[in-house]
């Protein structure tokens, strides 16, 4: 089955990752391409009824108490097994925690070539043609495998997941390689805490500007800073009005933030805010103003209204 | 006459409690002994006239608080009479017939007169000082309440001893006024020359004529024989100030004020750890500092990080090494290592809110350098690789990997001249008569470039000789030293230097202050020997020289506020203010000016910090002080009252620009003032003389 | 217990990165290189374990500037108690499974109890290096991995998933391991110490031959559009808020329902 792609399920507390999906909507247009068929491989424990929601065109599960939980490997084991077995034309895994502790590894055990931080994969008259993501978001790289076979490692929400939902004829195999020796053993998961507001330490701001308005509607973003399980930072104007206390202010006067995605509500971008988040990983700007200058370091940008995005973003969020 | 008891009890005392005190002496030398190596003996007899003319006039005293260096004049002048009184009463004591206080003739004559007036100023004085501390309760007396005190400091140590010394001052000097006093009363006699002992003796006739003898005797007591029972505790109070300041006076910072000593002493042995941990690492003189102290708090009075509320004063750390040192004595003296000076002289928050902006050392009365011990810590701790900053260990990291403090790729440096309508000469390629040092800020802050742009064009129109060092510039290294990266400072020195060494220029011109300060001072000491100037002293002299020509007369209302390395570390006071008043403006000091200039509070890596201190920043006190001193001018009514011309807060130092740029905003004074540097104005007044044109500037985009 | 840190320099991404004349990748003489910032953390954690277990530390590393020297010298100042280089032909840029392979052949012969590596790095465009190097050595690896306590033949490692969610593991050794964080920052070396163990101190050099190359060649390379000015997402609140949502979700931060 050398036209076959072969599609790591990824799944998380009983529930299927979104990248899940993602691979298997854009395995199936590829395979159609390539003249074969996107298979899905869900690793598990009593997963059965996960393995008959996937849309892909045939789902293979192994169900397994050693892999109730996920275990790099154990997954890398089935996963060399099922390569080497079934033989795939391509290999395609989430550039996710889970994935990113197999592809690399496979692709040395399986001597496949890999490609990785993939946001773009095309059929290109027969070859496959995959686009990373590198140096920080800088830069993208189009490569081509050496040889016809090989592995790529996905990025959460380069492609869209609905064409990947459905259900598809599902198979359960044997675990091709045994499980009883692993020297990797899982202990517990362990839940995040409430803690202290330190804005310097959070993964994910929502930052709040003059453009908010009023202080009665602060509430908005921290209704949507607790459904990300973030905080709530701003510019000087809501600190020096007295809205949030002034360690929850960023900038100049205020602090230095590095998040990993920085989220600038009705923030017009002086200078002085500019300098304390511009080292963000990735910035969202959302204001009226579309000549305000926070587009200049924002990655990405809106428009619309923040009062009327603040409670849908919080509902998509809250899903 | 005292009786022969008396006479042998005095002579007892003396020996006993001398021999006690010669102790204490002893062993305050062999503490300050325990302080590392530093030249301190050059000069000596030039040092020691300017200590002797600096304590005989009080001038270092009368730096600030003008009321009560007043009355503290008062008692040192009074005091130092009483050398001499008091050799006279010994004199009475012990010489059979021998008294002076009837006399009003002679020599004696005017010598009572002055002892009978310096001791009602010195009692005046005391009272004062009292009255101050324990009724009116000065709030400067006072510490934040964040910052570190030692135990015996918390508990009260300065007050009881303030109690103690004031006390005895009262006693000896009252008693022996007194004693003036009943002399002439058991004689009804009136001395001219000693009018307030006389009109206390009026009083004193009505004293049986039997006690008099007894009280005179007392008189004597309370005030010699109270000397000699006070000369140990001297050892450990206060006022053994009287001696160790003048010392330390002697032995003050020579050479210039911005430059630093080096983290180890020279010729120490190698493995010595840099700067300091504990006691016995600070320099010797950092020791007499904590016996010069007199605890007045002057330096925390105009120290930026004490009136944020940031936990650090100058003055408990000086005193918290007093009191640690009086709790351990002869331990220390006798080579016992003192705790980390973290665990009880300053806490590390107080350590990082040092702006090294040098208010205190500068005020200090007495002639102390606690900003040099701060420098020593940070040094100490970034050697240890104790938890820095985050902000300030990204900025020394990206320093170390990109030679500036912006992270930016080197080739960007000169990135800022790319939109001049002409081309700075490379100082790597051509030969010049300035090599312009343009700094970090002026290179790569966005807010700053066009400022940078300016000068260039300035000194272009001026017919200036003169070019950059493109890729070949690194950040001067002036902060990174001043938050204790002696080694990162050396290498950027270093590089510098031997970029600077390959070309071919007659002068060195800097925008950034920092940046003079670290070329003109600290440089030499690397072999870069290179006669540098600030942009603005270069300025002054080409419009006295008319080679700027000012067309236009301005008709701004401005205040000047002088950066720290440019005024108070390197005497940049008059170019600036030269400049301004050359562009017809109308100039306005702010009460602190020059010499007691208010730092901004970006100065020794504050600006790469990620803090903000609980209390007004010091550029937001500055731009309200600015903004009273401008409105208060010619009967011009703070009170919303519109001034008739805009009003501008004048800077020379990029960082000054950033720095209340921002301030500005966050007192809310947007339109009311406006920040400017210098070149700014001069540009301006420049008009038409200004030949290269900035009209293709005008839609280009800051890099 | 013997830690071994496997170290690699990436260009400096506050750089202005500039694509080569044929379009197929960096042009990366006029790029200044920079030590992988999760090694920092990985060098951080090894010298943290190697404080709390006792042991020592070898940080390794493929040379491909001429200028890993200076981050050995780093590592050193930290607390690293040896240094390698592994010379030979590989120029900057060299991919992650030629610098693997010749990370796994020098360490082999180390015996490591456990080898500790930045979990990714910004130029792993063919994929990471440690869970490459845990293959060649026939080890467990696991990644993403915010703290690690050795103790007793086993290593207790915590794992990241997103949303703040964690997985303990334990894992009998040797083992490798992707550091995402160490349990404290990075500290910091300071110059004067890098200048001294710089005069003082030795870096063996291991010699190395070829490798496996990436396996994929880039045909194109070309920056993302959106940078200089921020991608404008149009339409109604609702479809920005399913942008902001995906994007959160791509980072990994948030799980997508």
């Amino acid at each position: 089955m050398a036209k076959d792609i072969l599609i790591l399920a990824e799944h998380l507390n009983g529930k299927l990752a979104d990248i899940t999906f993602e691979m298997v909507g854009k395995a199936k247009e590829l395979a159609a391409g390539f003249g074969g068929k996107a298979v899905a491989v869900l690793l598990g424990n009593g997963v059965k009824s996960l393995a008959e929601s996937i849309g892909a065109d045939s789902v293979l599960y192994v169900d397994d108490a050693a892999l109730a939980q996920f275990n790099p490997e154990a997954y890398g084991r089935l996963l060399a097994a099922l390569i080497q077995e079934r033989n795939p034309r391509v290999v395609m895994i989430g550039n996710t925690s889970i994935g990113m502790d197999l592809a690399a590894g496979l692709s040395v055990m399986t001597d496949l070539p890999l490609i990785a931080y993939v946001n773009g994969l095309a059929a290109d008259g027969g070859t496959l043609a995959a686009t990373s993501q590198i140096y920080g978001g800088k830069i993208q790289a189009e490569a081509l495998p050496d040889g016809e076979a090989c592995i790529v490692a996905c990025l959460a929400g380069a492609f869209p997941a609905d064409t990947g939902k459905g259900s598809a004829p599902v198979e359960q195999i044997a675990s091709p390689a045994p499980l009883d020796d692993l020297k990797v053993n899982f202990v517990k998961l362990i839940e995040p805490e409430g803690g202290d507001v330190d804005i310097t330490q959070q993964p994910i701001l929502v930052s709040i500007g003059r453009g908010i308005g009023g202080q009665e509607n602060i509430e908005l973003a921290q209704e949507l800073a607790d459904a990300l399980g973030c905080a709530v930072s701003s510019s000087r104007p809501i600190t020096d009005a007295g809205w949030l206390p002034k360690t929850r202010q960023v900038g100049k006067s205020g602090l230095t933030v590095t998040p990993k995605v920085y989220l600038a509500f009705g923030i017009s971008g002086a200078p002085e805010h500019l300098e304390g988040m511009r080292g963000a990983e990735t910035i969202v700007a959302v204001n009226t103003d579309s000549k305000a200058p926070i587009f200049d370091v924002a990655h990405y940008g809106a428009t619309c209204d923040m009062l009327d995005l603040l409670p849908a973003l919080t509902e998509k969020i809250k899903g | 006459m005292l009786a022969l008891t008396e006479r042998t009890i005095f002579v007892l005392m003396v020996a006993v409690f001398g021999s006690i005190t010669l102790w204490g002496f002893f062993n305050m030398y062999r503490i300050v002994r325990r302080g590392r190596a530093a030249s301190k003996f050059q000069n000596l007899i030039p040092q020691a006239v300017k200590a002797f003319l600096e304590v005989g006039l009080q001038t270092p005293v009368y730096k600030s608080r003008l009321i009560l260096t007043t009355f503290h004049a008062f008692i040192f002048f009074g005091f130092s009479y009483y050398l001499l009184v008091n050799l006279n009463d010994l004199l009475e004591g012990f010489l059979p017939g021998y008294s002076t206080a009837e006399v009003s003739t002679g020599i004696i004559g005017p010598l009572n007169f002055l002892g009978d007036v310096l001791s009602i100023g010195v009692l005046l004085g005391v009272v004062v000082f009292l009255v101050r501390r324990f009724i009116a309760k000065d709030k400067r007396l006072e510490f934040n309440k964040d910052v570190l005190l030692y135990p015996a400091v918390e508990k009260g140590g300065v007050k009881r001893d303030s109690l103690v010394v004031g006390g005895f001052i009262l006693l000896h000097v009252g008693s022996r006024f007194t004693g003036q006093a009943l002399r002439l009363a058991e004689r009804s006699i009136i001395n001219p020359m000693q009018p307030f002992a006389s009109a206390l003796s009026f009083a004193l006739r009505a004293l049986p004529p039997s006690a008099f003898t007894s009280a005179i005797h007392a008189s004597w007591w309370i005030a010699i024989g109270l000397i000699v029972v006070f000369l140990p505790y001297f050892i450990i109070s206060k006022h053994v100030h009287i001696i160790a300041a003048p010392v330390n006076l002697g032995l003050a910072k020579q050479g210039e004020r911005g430059h630093l000593d080096p983290a180890v002493p020279p010729g120490a042995p190698p493995d010595l750890a840099p700067g300091a941990a504990t006691l016995a690492d600070l320099a010797w003189p950092r020791l007499m500092d904590a016996y010069a102290c007199i605890m007045c708090n002057r330096c925390q009075d105009v120290c930026p990080a004490h009136n944020s509320l940031r936990p650090l004063s100058p003055s408990a750390l000086e005193i918290n090494k007093r009191y640690w040192l009086n709790e351990n004595f002869t331990g220390f003296a006798g080579g016992a290592a003192s705790p980390p000076l973290t665990e009880f002289a300053i806490s590390p928050e107080a350590v990082w809110a040092c702006t090294t902006c040098f208010a205190c050392v500068r005020v200090c009365p007495v002639g102390n350098e606690p900003m040099a011990d701060i420098v020593d810590i940070r040094r100490r701790m970034v050697n240890d690789g104790a938890e820095l900053d985050s902000g300030i260990q990204s900025t020394l990291e990206k320093i170390g990997k990109t030679g500036n403090s912006f992270g930016q790729a080197a080739r960007n440096r000169a990135k800022w001249a790319a939109t001049l309508d002409f081309k700075i000469k490379d100082a790597r390629k051509e030969a010049m008569e300035f090599l312009w040092f343009v700094g970090d800020y002026a290179s790569f802050d966005a807010r700053v470039q066009e400022i940078t742009r300016t000068v260039a064009r300035v000194l272009k129109s001026a017919g200036v000789d003169f070019g950059i060092l493109y890729d070949g510039e690194r950040n001067s290294g002036n902060d990174v030293r001043r938050v204790g990266e002696e080694g990162l400072f050396e290498q950027l020195a270093e590089q510098n230097i031997a970029a600077m060494s390959k070309c071919n220029f007659q002068r060195v011109i800097t925008t950034d202050p920092h940046t003079l300060n670290a070329l003109k001072n600290e440089y030499p000491d690397y072999g870069g020997k290179w006669d540098t100037i600030h942009y603005t002293r270069l300025l002054a002299q080409l419009i006295d020289e008319g080679q700027i020509k000012l067309a236009k007369k301005l008709d701004y209302r401005v205040t000047f506020h002088d950066p720290c390395y440019l005024g108070r570390y390197n005497k940049g006071f008059n170019p600036p203010r030269a400049l301004i008043q050359a562009t017809g403006c109308e100039f306005v000091e702010m009460p602190r000016n020059k010499e007691n200039s208010y730092c901004c509070g970006a100065g020794g890596g504050q600006i790469w910090m990620g803090t903000t201190p609980p209390g007004e920043r010091p550029a937001e006190n500055r731009i309200r002080e600015a903004l009273a001193a401008l409105a208060t001018l010619n009967g011009h009514g703070g009170n919303g009252a519109k001034p008739d011309k805009p009003l501008l807060f004048v800077v020379a130092c990029p960082k000054d620009v950033v720095m209340y740029t921002d301030a500005v905003k966050t007192t809310g004074n947007e339109g009311k003032i406006e920040v400017k540097d210098v070149i700014q104005l001069i540009a301006e007044a420049m008009g038409e003389e200004l030949q290269t044109s900035n009209s293709q500037l005008q839609n280009a985009v800051p890099a | 217990m013997n830690i071994v840190v496997s170290i690699k320099q990436i260009p400096n991404l506050t750089d202005e990165l500039e694509i080569n004349a044929e379009g197929t990748g960096l042009d990366h003489d006029a790029l200044q290189y920079v030590l992988n910032e999760f090694d920092e953390h990985a060098i951080e954690e090894a010298v943290l374990a190697k404080e709390a277990t006792g042991g020592t530390v070898t940080v390794i590393g493929v040379d491909t500037t001429g200028e890993l020297d200076g981050a050995l010298h780093t590592a050193l100042a930290k607390g690293a108690d040896s240094a390698v280089k592994i010379t030979g032909d590989f120029p900057r840029g060299t991919d992650s499974h030629t610098q693997a392979k010749l990370i796994a052949d020098a360490i082999r012969g180390m015996s490591p109890d456990i080898v500790l590596t930045g979990v990714q790095a910004a130029d792993d465009r063919d994929g990471q290096i440690g869970p490459m190097i845990a293959a060649h050595l026939g080890v467990p690896y696991v990644g993403v991995v915010t703290g690690v306590q050795v103790k007793e033949g086993k290593a207790v490692v915590h794992k990241e998933y997103a949303g703040g969610v964690m997985a303990e593991f334990e894992v009998a050794l040797p083992m490798v391991v992707g550091v995402q964080a160490a349990h404290q920052p990075p500290r910091y070396a300071p110059v004067s110490k890098i200048r001294q163990i710089a005069k003082t101190a030795k870096i063996d050099e291991v010699t190395g031959g070829a490798g496996p190359r990436a396996g994929s060649t880039v045909r194109r390379m070309f920056k993302p559009e959106s940078a200089g000015h921020a991608e404008m997402w149009e339409g109604s609140p609702e479809e920005v808020a399913d942008k902001i949502a995906t994007l959160l979700a791509e980072k990994g931060l948030v799980k997508r329902g």
